[in-house]
C-alpha cells in the first residue's frame, strides 16, 4: 500500500500528523499533503504547534501568529503564537478578577502569581495544546494538518492529559463533597442553597479541554499519525522506541515515511567516493528498515536538490510522495 | 391585645423556641460541618494553586483559569499553611 491509498482508503481519517525527531522534515511532508489534499479539492489547514515554527519558511509567507492565511486555492496555513495566545489569556483572567471584586488593579501576590505561573515551561505546551482545540473544534476544514512538536513533547503533553485527568477527577470529587457540606449547613440553618459551584463548572470545562486535545491525537478512527524517518545510523532505534511509545498512548500510527534518500541514480555518475559511502550507509539502514517495518513503510522520498521551500518545490515533493 | 399582637408574638415564641433547639442541636454540627467545608477549601486551593507555595500541582495553564474564584481565599489560606503548627493545635484546633 502507498501513501496515497491511505488517504484514499481512509477519508474519515481528518486529522493528518506527521511525527518524528528534529529536523527529519515533518514541515515539509505537512505541507507536500496539505499541498496534495489542496489540489485534489479538499479544503485544507496545515498548522504548526511548534513554537520554532517554520511553515513561515517553507510557504515563504509571513504567517506566524497571523491566523489562517491562504497559500493557495483551498489551503491555509496557521502558526500558532504561543506568547501572544498566552498573553491575551492573562489579560483574560486579570480582567475576570478585576470584574468578579470590582477592584481597580489586580492584587500583588496575585499579580506575581500569573506572571510566574507563565513562566513556567509547561506553560507553552498546554497553551499550544489548548489552541489548538479551538482551532479544530471550529470545523471550517476537510483536512487538519499538524506539523507537530518534537516527538518528546507529543508524547509528555499525552502522558500528561492521562494524569490530569485522574487528578481532576479527584479535585471534583473534593469540590463535590465541599458543597455537601455547604448543602448540610443550609439545610440545618434553613436558609437557601447557594447557586451553582462555579468552580465544578471551570473544572468540568477543563477536563474537557484537556480530553479532546488528547483525545484528537488518540483517535484511532479521526487520525493518521506519520512517522518520519530518516535513513541514518541510530535512526532504526529511535524509530522502535518511539513506536513503543506510541503504543503506550494509544496512538494510530498510520505508517512510516522515509526521507532524504539519496538517489540510487547517482550511482550511474561521476560522483565523488563520499557519496557512494553514503548510498551504501543508507543502503545498509533502509534494509534494515524494511526488515523491521515491512509494508508500513509508505513511502520514500529523496533527498531533493534545493530545500523545499515555495509551492513549485512542494508540489514536485507532492507529486513523488503520492505517485 | 389584638389578634395581630396575638399573633406576632406567637411567631416571636416560635422563632425563639426554634432558635433555642438550633442552639442545643444543630448549631455544633453546623459549625463543625463549616469548618470541615473551610478545611476542604484550604486543601483545594493548595492543590490548584500550589505555585504560590512553590508546590506545583496543577498545569499553570488550567490553575489560572480558577484564580478568579479563590482570590478572596488565597491570603487566609497563605496563613494557615505556613503557621506553625504546636501540640495546643492537635488538642484544640
Amino acid at each position: 500500500m502507498g501513501f496515497k491509498d491511505v488517504f484514499l482508503q481512509h477519508p474519515e481519517r481528518r486529522y493528518i500528523m506527521f511525527g518524528g525527531g528534529g529536523g527529519v522534515g515533518k514541515t515539509t511532508f505537512s505541507a507536500a499533503a496539505a499541498y496534495w489534499l489542496a489540489s485534489r479539492g479538499k479544503k485544507v489547514l496545515v498548522f504548526s504547534v511548534d513554537p520554532q515554527a517554520s511553515l513561515t519558511d517553507i510557504f515563504k509567507r509571513d504567517i506566524f501568529g497571523k491566523g489562517p492565511v491562504q497559500i493557495m486555492d483551498r489551503l491555509w496555513a496557521q502558526e500558532i503564537d504561543a506568547d501572544k495566545h498566552i498573553r491575551a489569556y492573562q489579560q483574560e483572567i486579570r480582567q475576570k478578577i478585576l470584574d468578579r471584586y470590582g477592584m481597580a488593579a489586580v492584587p500583588e501576590e496575585i499579580e506575581n502569581y500569573i506572571q510566574a505561573a507563565s513562566a513556567e515551561p509547561a506553560m507553552e505546551e498546554s497553551a499550544m495544546f489548548d489552541a489548538v482545540v479551538d482551532v479544530v473544534m471550529k470545523g471550517d476544514y476537510d483536512y487538519y494538518i499538524y506539523d507537530l512538536v518534537p516527538l518528546g513533547h507529543a508524547l509528555y503533553y499525552l502522558s500528561m492529559a492521562k494524569v490530569y485527568d485522574e487528578w481532576i477527577n479527584k479535585v471534583t470529587k473534593l469540590r463535590e463533597e465541599m458543597r455537601e457540606y455547604e448543602e448540610m449547613v443550609s439545610r440545618i440553618r434553613r436558609e437557601k442553597v447557594s447557586e451553582q459551584d462555579e468552580i465544578l463548572q471551570e473544572l468540568l470545562y477543563i477536563k474537557n479541554r484537556i480530553n479532546t486535545s488528547a483525545g484528537i491525537l488518540t483517535d484511532k478512527t479521526k487520525t493518521a499519525f506519520f512517522f518520519v524517518v530518516i535513513p541514518e545510523a541510530g535512526a532504526m532505534d529511535d524509530t522502535q522506541k518511539a513506536a513503543k511509545m506510541f503504543a503506550q498512548f494509544d496512538v494510530p500510527v498510520a505508517g512510516y515515511v522515509v526521507n532524504r534518500v539519496i538517489p540510487h541514480e547517482l550511482l550511474g555518475q561521476n560522483i565523488p567516493e563520499y557519496l557512494r559511502r553514503r548510498i551504501a550507509m543508507q543502503d545498509q539502514n533502509l534494509k534494515g528498515l524494511d526488515a523491521a517495518l515491512g509494508n508500513r513503510v509508505l513511502a520514500r522520498a529523496p533527498e531533493m536538490e534545493r530545500d523545499v521551500t515555495g509551492l513549485p518545490m512542494i508540489e514536485k515533493l507532492a507529486d513523488i510522495m503520492f505517485a | 391585645m389584638t389578634e395581630e399582637e396575638k399573633e406576632s408574638a406567637a411567631k416571636r415564641l416560635w422563632h425563639n423556641v426554634t432558635d433555642t433547639i438550633y442552639g442545643m442541636a444543630a448549631h455544633d454540627m453546623s459549625r463543625a460541618a463549616l469548618r470541615t467545608r473551610a478545611s476542604m477549601e484550604h486543601l483545594f486551593i493548595l492543590i490548584t494553586m500550589g505555585d504560590l507555595l512553590g508546590i506545583p500541582i496543577l498545569p499553570p495553564y488550567y490553575s489560572l483559569r480558577l484564580l478568579p474564584y479563590v482570590v478572596p481565599q488565597i491570603a487566609t489560606w497563605k496563613r494557615r499553611m505556613l503557621r506553625e503548627k504546636d501540640a495546643a493545635d492537635a488538642m484544640f484546633g
